[in-house]
C-alpha cells in the first residue's frame, strides 16, 4: 500500500515535471548529424545541388558501404572499390583498362573518384549529366557489374549482414529501400571525396615554400603550354577534345558515342589532373604508363585525325613545343597535385566487408 | 442501330446541363494492332511494308504531357503525369485520367516519350514509371547515355541480320543536357470525330484508340537494312513511322 502511494506519487511528480518542460522548452526532435564538406575557395563553382541531397554522417556511411559491397553486382565480386581503389585516388591501379565481373575487359580506363561536386559530366564521353544517375551505368554494364538495378535493391531489402534496412532506416528515417536513396547515399560517398591537401594546396593557401623553385618553374611552365585546357585549379576546362592519339588501334570515338556529331568523334573529355602521380596509367585506354610517355606523346607523337583540337595543331606544327628539361619541370610540378592525406584518409576506407577487391 | 445509338446520344446531351463543377475520369485505351490484326505477342507473324515477316515480342512506349481539347478550342492538361503501355501488361493499355472537368472534349494531344525537362530532373522526380528500377530486365533506361528509351519494339524476323535473328528498335533522345543531340520527341494529336468524349458526373468515357504497328516500318524503314537501332540520331525514320499510329477508334460515353 505505502509502495502503491509511493508510486503515484512519483508518476505525479513525473507528469508535473515532463509537463511544465513542454510548455517551457519543446523538445528537439532529434536531428542528423550534417557533415560539411570541404569546398575550397579557389575552385570554381560547385555543379552538385547539395540542398538535394544534404550530407549526413548515416548517409556518407551508409554510401561508404554501399560503395565497397560487391552485393550491388551479379554475382558479389564486383565493387565500385574494386576498379576505383582509394590508394591510387579512386583508379585502378595497374590496369590500362579494368576487368570486370568474370575478368571481362572494360571499354576504358577507370578514372579517379575526387572533386565529384564540381563535375559537369561523367565518363570519358560525358554521357551522364547528374552524379544521382550514375551508378547505374557500371552496375547495368555487362562487362562492369552486369546486374539490375532493381535486384540490387532487393538484395538490399533482404540482407542482414550488414543490416541494410537499417542503415537506410539512420540515413533516411525508414528502412525503405528506394532509387532515390541508394543513388544518393552514394552520392554522399562520393561528393564528400574532396581533394585539396596536396602540397599545391598547401602553397595556393599561402604556404610558398610548400613548392621548391623547380616545382615552381614547372608550374609556370604548365600554365603556359598546358593551361588552356587543363585550367583552373582543379586543372580542367571539362570540354571534350581530340588530343591526337593515335587511333589505328582504337575504334572508340569519345563524344561521338553520346551526341552522333561528327565534330565530336574521337573527342574524350579533359581530365583533371588532381592527383595525376597516382592515377597511372594514362589517356581514356590507358595507353601510356607513364607522365613521361604523357609529355613525349604531345611533345612529338601528336597524330592529325579528325577533329584534331585546334589548339594542337598551331603554326603548322603538331603537338606542343616542350625541351626535355621543360617536361621535367612539368612533371615535377605535376607530382605536387598528390594528396597524400586524401589517398590515406580512412574515413573513406573499405569498412571491411572484403568483398571489394 | 449505331445511327439509333448515336441519335439517342446526342439529344441525351443536349437536354443534359454540365455543371462545370462535375468531375469524373476520362480512360485512354491503347488498342494495340498490326495492320487490321489484334497484336499478339510472340505467335504471330506478320508482314511489314517491306515485305518482311516479323514477330513482336516487346513493345512498350511513353505517353506523357497528355491534353484534352474541346471544340471552343479551350484545354485540360494533366502535367507531371507518364504513363508507359507495354503490350505485355494489360493494365498498363489503360491510362486513366482523373479529375477531368465535365464537357465535352474533341480531341487529344500526347507526347510520345519523356520530355526533356523531366529527362534532366533530379532522381527523386524519377517514381512510378520515370524509375530507372521499374522495369526489371524490360529495360526502358539508358543509363551510359542518361534518358528514357520512349518506344521499343522488339521482335524476331527471317531477315534480321543479327545471329540470333532478333530485330530491336529502341529509340530515345530528349535533344542533350550539356550539347545538342537528336530530339525525338513527338507529340500526337488525334482527333475524336464526330463523337466528343462527353465528361459528366456519372460519366466517365473511354477513349478506345487503336494504334497500329505497322506505321513504325511505313517511311522506308527495314529489318533486313537496319536490325538494331538504338541511336538518337538515326532513329527519325523509325520516329516518323510510330507517329502515325495513332487513331481514335470510337468513343463510349456510358452512364456509370
Amino acid at each position: 500500500m505505502k509502495n502503491t502511494w509511493l508510486i503515484l506519487f512519483s508518476l505525479g511528480l513525473f507528469g508535473w515535471a515532463s509537463c511544465s518542460r513542454s510548455t517551457d522548452v519543446p523538445t528537439p526532435e532529434p536531428q542528423p548529424e550534417q557533415l560539411e564538406m570541404p569546398i575550397p575557395t579557389y575552385f570554381p563553382k560547385m555543379v552538385y545541388n547539395l540542398s538535394s541531397n544534404p550530407i549526413t554522417y548515416d548517409g556518407f556511411q551508409l554510401g561508404r558501404s554501399l560503395f565497397y559491397d560487391g552485393i550491388l553486382s551479379r554475382n558479389g565480386t564486383i565493387a565500385c572499390g574494386t576498379c576505383h581503389q582509394q590508394a591510387v585516388a579512386f583508379t585502378h591501379h595497374g590496369h590500362d583498362l579494368s576487368h570486370g565481373i568474370d575478368d571481362k575487359i572494360g571499354m576504358r580506363n577507370a578514372p579517379p573518384i575526387q572533386n565529384m561536386a564540381w563535375e559537369k559530366t561523367f565518363f570519358w564521353d560525358g554521357g551522364v549529366h547528374d552524379l544521382d544517375l550514375f551508378p547505374i551505368a557500371p552496375i547495368e554494364n555487362p562487362v562492369e557489374m552486369d546486374e539490375k538495378l532493381p535486384n540490387v535493391l532487393q538484395k538490399l531489402r533482404d540482407s542482414k549482414n550488414p543490416d541494410y534496412p537499417q542503415l537506410f532506416k539512420k540515413a533516411f528515417g525508414t528502412t525503405e529501400i528506394t532509387t532515390e536513396r541508394f543513388t544518393k547515399a552514394l552520392s554522399q560517398f562520393m561528393v564528400f571525396l574532396v581533394s585539396n591537401n596536396s602540397r599545391y594546396d598547401l602553397y595556393l593557401r599561402g604556404t610558398t615554400n610548400a613548392l621548391t623553385a623547380t616545382e615552381k618553374e614547372g608550374l609556370a611552365i604548365f600554365r603556359q603550354k598546358c593551361g588552356t585546357c587543363h585550367e583552373g585549379e582543379l586543372f580542367t576546362d571539362q570540354s571534350f577534345r581530340n588530343n591526337g592519339l593515335s587511333i589505328a588501334r582504337s575504334t572508340d570515338e569519345g563524344r561521338f558515342r553520346i551526341t552522333q556529331n561528327p565534330e565530336d568523334r574521337y573527342k574524350f573529355k579533359v581530365p583533371s589532373l588532381r592527383n595525376v602521380g597516382y592515377t597511372s596509367p594514362y589517356m581514356h585506354d590507358g595507353r601510356f604508363a607513364t607522365l613521361e610517355q604523357v609529355l613525349d606523346h604531345y611533345a612529338q607523337n601528336v597524330k592529325q585525325t579528325p577533329n584534331l583540337d585546334p589548339l594542337l595543331q598551331q603554326n603548322n606544327q603538331l603537338g606542343i613545343s616542350l625541351t626535355s628539361e621543360e617536361k621535367q619541370k612539368i612533371i615535377a610540378f605535376l607530382r605536387t597535385l598528390s594528396d597524400e592525406q586524401f589517398v590515406k584518409d580512412y574515413r573513406f576506407a573499405d569498412p571491411g566487408f572484403g568483398k571489394a577487391f | 442501330m449505331a445511327l439509333a445509338v448515336s441519335v439517342v446520344l446526342v439529344s441525351c446531351s443536349k437536354d443534359e446541363e454540365i455543371s462545370p463543377n462535375d468531375k469524373n475520369a476520362v480512360i485512354l485505351e491503347f488498342d494495340n494492332y498490326v495492320g487490321n490484326e489484334k497484336l499478339v505477342l510472340d505467335t504471330k507473324t506478320y508482314k511489314n511494308a517491306a515485305n518482311e515477316d516479323f514477330t513482336v515480342t516487346t513493345l512498350n512506349y511513353f505517353v506523357s504531357n497528355i491534353v484534352l481539347k474541346k471544340a471552343d478550342g479551350t484545354e485540360v492538361k494533366f502535367p507531371n503525369q507518364y504513363f508507359l503501355v507495354r503490350q505485355a501488361d494489360t493494365k498498363s493499355l489503360n491510362v486513366t485520367l482523373k479529375d477531368v472537368p465535365a464537357g465535352d472534349y474533341t480531341s487529344l494531344s500526347y507526347v510520345i516519350g519523356v520530355d526533356s525537362l523531366k529527362s534532366t530532373s533530379d532522381v527523386s522526380q524519377r517514381t512510378g514509371v520515370l524509375d530507372p528500377a521499374s522495369y526489371g530486365t524490360d529495360n526502358m533506361y539508358w543509363s551510359w547515355n542518361s534518358g528514357y528509351i520512349f518506344f521499343k519494339l522488339e521482335g524476331n524476323s527471317s531477315v534480321a541480320t543479327t545471329p540470333t535473328k532478333k530485330f530491336q528498335f529502341h529509340v530515345g533522345g530528349f535533344g542533350g543536357m550539356n550539347s545538342a543531340t537528336a530530339n525525338n520527341l513527338r507529340t500526337v494529336t488525334v482527333s475524336f470525330g464526330t463523337t466528343s468524349a462527353q465528361v459528366r458526373k456519372d460519366v466517365a468515357p473511354t477513349v478506345h484508340l487503336i494504334t497500329d504497328v505497322l506505321q513504325t516500318f511505313s517511311q522506308g524503314v527495314s529489318i533486313a537494312k537496319t536490325s538494331v537501332v538504338m541511336n538518337p540520331a538515326a532513329s527519325k525514320p523509325i520516329v516518323d513511322g510510330y507517329t502515325k499510329m495513332f487513331k481514335v477508334d470510337h468513343i463510349h460515353n456510358d452512364k456509370m
